[in-house]
């Protein structure tokens, strides 16, 4: 069966278009007395060419913070702004997203971080940001899926911390198999459900017969041979 | 002796008389006679039946009974033979009550008295008949005085000491009797004949007795509770004493049981002697305690080893006859001497110990031989002796194993896949005339035969359904001599029954259809009947759907016949065509056939001008389609002009093509034929192979050598000869078909891969939203060829991917339809 059209791939993600109209509203007023401070720290990391802070910035920006660009709080700030695009944060962005944070400064930022950790690890958020870093992943229009080493490292980035034997073993799996060259959106989330669901390591609730994707049963097969064979 | 006096009187006289006795009134004593007389009929004679007086001792207005049934009893007493007797006392007893009424008065004051040794007088003379008998020695006292001074006794109220008498006399008798058994003879036959003799006696001697006190026992017995009549009496005494002489009873029971093992070995015993035996425990009322349960012992030991022993010595079929043959026999045993109510746990006994407890042994040991030599009456018994014991389980299922096993020889042995078919149909047939003629159309053994055949053909993938398509081009193709059509027909049916067991009939389909083709294009089909016949039987099997190509493949071929003769009458063909050429063309249309891969191939300019002249006729009739040529299939009559003489070709169009090259060209190179023809080249190579190198050399490829290089060359071979006029010269196919094969169930494995999708989405489409067990549960039914789960699963996680499906967001065990 042919693809279908993409009308309903264009749609965006409903956690993402709840507040856009909010965001463009702010962008007409343009520079309110609120967003002078927010908005002269995003001129700072701005390429003004591009009108946006773009890789480079956010390197600056994240050396300022005090903080590896690697690490998953800036994930998490990304999340927090509602970046669609990875590496880059428009002003928009950058505009609802401090002001949420209720930041408009490195140091207060700075100091807000660990309340944004909090927020995010909330059961209501954690669901919404571990499919936002999947999506954050995908750079190209109408991709579907990610490929296994930028998994691999995504998995590490996001469920590293909480889950690191079911995380590492999975790396181990997804980089020995051969049958799965990248991985979709419903197998990213199913690695979650999975980390949180089943008893690790004996795994005696797993069953095959539900409806885990079937990477994950080859996943537990896997794992299950490589037990028997110790 | 004197007249007895009246009851009234007598009861005042005698105190000590049982308060029940003496109630009953005289006036009944008439009128009843004749009634009772026809009732006693009857029950009389038979001694062990005498304990009439028993309905008596409940109710005592049924008195009227007693004289009269008393007297009749006596009357019929074969020993007694006493008819008078009979007549006397029944006037006796009739009697009295009448002048009774007389006498009333003057008994009161003078009373007669008894002789005061009248009792003891009296027992002399019945002690001394009693001796007698049981001495059996003539008696003075003739029997009639006997009864007489019984009743005497009787009337005096004496009988409770008589009884006492009695049975104290007989006891001393039956006990001695029975001691003088004791430590004779050692051969335990001639001792049970003892023991008859002394039983034989016995009774006689009881009857004899009991006849003569026949008036104790229809009168105290009866009125008494708890005393036994006479016959019990002596019954229970002999029983009592038969239990005290322990060794006799022992050596009794061991006799009977020694008889019986040695007629069970063969010997022959006297079963006279057995039944008598065996009546006198019954009647003693120690048949089950004493003798049945040793007996059953020893049955079971008996055929406990018997079983081990043969199940050793013989085989499976002989030791079943035997088996059988002891079933009959123990059966004949209770009908000739032992109690019938011995036949159910004795037939139980030997069933456990020769058949119950050798089913595994009997069933590994000889079924499969039983089997494989196709042994029906063997069994048969088999299957009927199981059924005795419950273990039709076990042996249904030892048939499935077997089937199992042999089937797997059949069917995973790479080496005989082209017997496969013809041995399974063989070992279906042979398989339903042992259900048929063994198993008594068991329905669990033909659901096993069932299972059996599904589990089996399933082995191998796809090799059976595609064996049986193959089986089937085998009989359907031309040139398949010495079958008729009725023979056709029913291979035709038998080859369906298999064609039901594949899971994967679209494997089955592929073949077939794939077959079919080439049959219909190469003219090749033995009967277009038979082939719609087999069509109908498909069709009846799994619907028009399954065979609507196929169908549609016979309607093609018949059009094509109807194009090429309109396409004749043409004015094209009549204005345009170059001579000399004839051409018929099939049009298929795409969908029914299978597919074939487009090969090209450049056509000689006449040919490529008949094609061209067709096409514009075909279009001109059909506007709108599009007309594709099947190079490969194309096949083609060749008339050749060899030096030695004319021949006429039967070769392919690829053939056709290069060897029309050397019409212009004697000799030509590999690279020179490949330009002009523009063949693909590994089809070149094989066509020159079967043109220069396979058994009609119509080219000599230079060197020579069975493979084709690249700087070969061809030349026209002047040389030819062949015995036949018409050759066909055959295109080498080995590799191709090795390749069609694959292509065939490649393609197989696509469309299924597209149903699933079909069928995911329709499920889905109905139902909105469904949970991941049950959408598999409904895939499983709707789909039907043999699928794993995990393949679902992929055809689910694809349409998630594509968003025809979503997981549910709270419940991931469900899914959502997306529209």
């Amino acid at each position: 069966m042919p693809p279908r059209a993409p009308k309903r791939k264009s749609a965006p993600p409903n956690s993402l278009s709840v507040t856009s109209s909010d965001g463009s509203s702010v962008s007409s007023k343009a520079k309110t007395k609120g967003f002078v401070r927010i908005d002269r720290m995003f001129d700072s990391y701005a390429n003004s060419s591009l009108g946006m802070i773009d890789p480079d910035g956010i390197e600056a920006f994240c050396s300022d913070l005090g903080v590896d660009c690697t690490d998953v709080r800036i994930l998490m700030l990304a999340w927090k702004l509602k970046a669609q695009r990875q590496g880059y944060f428009t002003q928009d962005e950058w505009r609802t997203g401090l002001k949420e944070l209720r930041v408009d400064s490195i140091s207060k930022l700075k100091k807000a971080l660990p309340e944004l950790e909090k927020e995010v690890g909330k059961p209501s958020n954690y669901d919404n940001f571990y499919s936002y870093a999947f999506r954050y992943c995908l750079t190209e229009e109408m991709q579907k899926s990610v490929d296994i080493e930028s998994i691999c490292e995504l998995l590490n980035l996001v469920l590293g911390a909480q889950f690191r034997p079911q995380v590492d073993l999975l790396i181990e799996y997804l980089k020995v198999q051969s049958d799965y060259k990248v991985i979709n959106l419903d197998q990213w989330i199913n690695f979650l459900r999975f980390c949180q669901e089943i008893n690790f390591p004996d795994l005696e609730n797993y069953d095959a017969t539900q409806a885990w994707p079937l990477i994950l049963d080859n996943f537990v097969d896997w794992m299950r041979e490589k037990h028997s064979s110790f | 002796m004197s007249l007895p006096p009246t009851k009234r009187s007598l009861s005042n006289a005698n105190s000590n008389a049982t308060a029940s006795s003496s109630s009953s009134s005289s006036p009944h004593f008439h009128p009843s006679m004749k009634k009772a007389k026809s009732q006693a009929v009857a029950c009389s004679l038979d001694p062990n039946k005498n304990g009439l007086h028993h309905h008596h001792n409940q109710d005592d207005n049924d008195v009227v009974f007693d004289p009269s049934s008393m007297a009749l009893d006596d009357d019929s007493k074969p020993d007694d033979a006493r008819a008078p007797a009979a007549a006397n006392l029944s006037r006796k007893k009739a009697t009295p009550p009448q002048p009774a009424k007389k006498l009333v008065i003057k008994l009161v004051k003078a009373k007669p008295t008894l002789p005061t040794n009248f009792e003891e007088e009296t027992w002399a003379k019945l002690k001394s008949a009693i001796n007698a008998i049981f001495l059996k020695q003539p008696d003075s006292c003739d029997l009639e005085k006997l009864y007489q001074a019984v009743n005497n006794l009787c009337l005096h109220k004496m009988g409770g000491s008589l009884y006492q008498r009695i049975e104290k006399e007989c006891e001393e008798h039956i006990s001695a009797a029975l001691r003088s058994l004791v430590g004779q003879s050692p051969d335990l036959v001639v001792f049970l004949s003892l023991v008859e003799k002394c039983w034989q006696d016995l009774c006689d001697q009881m009857l004899m007795i009991r006849g003569i006190a026949l008036y104790l026992d229809r009168t105290y017995v009866k009125q008494t509770p708890n005393v036994r009549s006479l016959w019990d009496m002596g019954l229970q005494l002999f029983r009592k004493h038969l239990s005290l002489a322990s060794e006799v009873e022992h050596k009794t029971v061991t006799g009977l049981l020694r008889m019986i093992e040695s007629e069970r070995l063969g010997e022959a015993v006297e079963r006279t002697l057995l039944n008598h035996l065996l009546k006198m425990f019954t009647a003693l009322g120690i048949y089950s305690e004493s003798f049945e349960k040793p007996f059953l012992e020893c049955t079971s030991e008996f055929y406990a080893a018997e079983g081990m022993k043969y199940m050793q010595q013989s085989d499976v079929p002989d030791y079943l006859k035997h088996v059988e043959m002891r079933l009959h026999e123990e059966h004949e045993r209770c009908l000739l001497y032992l109690d019938a109510l011995t036949r159910k746990p004795l037939i139980a006994t030997a069933e456990r110990q020769l058949l119950e407890r050798h089913i595994p042994a009997i069933l590994d040991k000889g079924f499969m031989m039983l089997m494989d030599g196709h042994r029906i009456e063997d069994l048969q018994r088999m299957y009927s002796l199981f059924s005795r014991v419950n273990a039709l389980e076990s042996l249904r299922q030892a048939l499935s194993s077997y089937i199992r096993r042999t089937g797997q020889g059949i069917v995973l042995d790479e080496e005989k896949d082209k017997d496969m078919v013809p041995s399974l149909l063989e070992f279906k047939a042979s398989l339903d005339s042992i259900w048929e003629e063994s198993f008594s159309k068991n329905e669990a053994f033909c659901n096993t035969i069932k299972d059996a055949f599904e589990h089996l053909i399933n082995l191998r993938q796809n090799r059976p359904a595609e064996l049986i398509a193959k089986f089937l081009d085998e009989k359907l193709r031309a040139g398949n001599k010495g079958t008729s059509e009725e023979e056709l027909e029913g291979t035709l049916d038998k080859v369906l029954v298999l064609f039901r067991f594949i899971q994967g009939k679209d494997v089955f389909e592929a073949f077939y259809k794939k077959d079919l083709a080439k049959r219909l294009l190469l003219g090749k089909s033995a009967s277009i009947d038979a082939e719609k016949s087999m069509i109908s039987k498909l069709k009846t099997e799994c619907g028009s759907q399954f065979t609507n190509k196929l169908e549609g493949m016979f309607k093609d071929i018949e059009l094509s016949k109807e194009i090429n003769e309109s396409f004749k009458q043409s004015s094209q063909a009549r204005i345009k065509l170059p001579s000399g050429i004839e051409m018929s063309v099939h049009v298929l249309t795409t969908g029914y056939w299978p597919t074939y891969p487009p090969m090209d191939v450049r056509l000689p300019h006449e040919l490529n001008v008949y094609q061209d002249i067709f096409k514009e006729f075909y279009l001109s009739k059909y506007s709108g389609r599009r007309l594709m040529w099947q190079n490969s299939l194309g096949h083609c009559v060749l008339k050749a002009d060899f030096p030695k003489g004319k021949k006429e070709l039967a070769v392919s169009l690829f053939q056709t093509v290069v060897l029309m090259l050397f019409n212009d060209a004697q000799k030509l190179s590999f690279q020179d034929i490949k330009d002009s023809t523009g063949i693909e080249d590994k089809e070149l190579r094989r066509t020159l192979q079967s043109l220069a190198c396979g058994k009609v050399r119509v080219l000599q490829k230079l060197p020579k050598g069975r493979d084709v290089e690249d700087d070969d060359s061809f030349v026209f071979n002047e040389g030819f000869t062949a015995p036949l006029y018409r050759l066909k010269v055959n295109a080498i196919q080995m590799k191709e078909t090795v390749e069609e094969n694959t292509s065939t169930t490649e393609r197989v494995f696509q469309d299924r891969q597209y149903q699933v999708d079909a069928a995911i989405v329709r499920i889905m489409k109905t139902r909105k939203v469904l949970s991941h067990t049950l959408l598999i549960t409904e895939l499983f039914q709707q789909l039907k060829f043999p699928i794993k789960p995990a393949d679902l699963k992929k055809r689910i996680e694809s349409l998630i991917d594509r968003e025809y499906l979503e997981r549910d967001k709270n419940n991931p065990q469900i899914y959502n339809y997306l529209a």
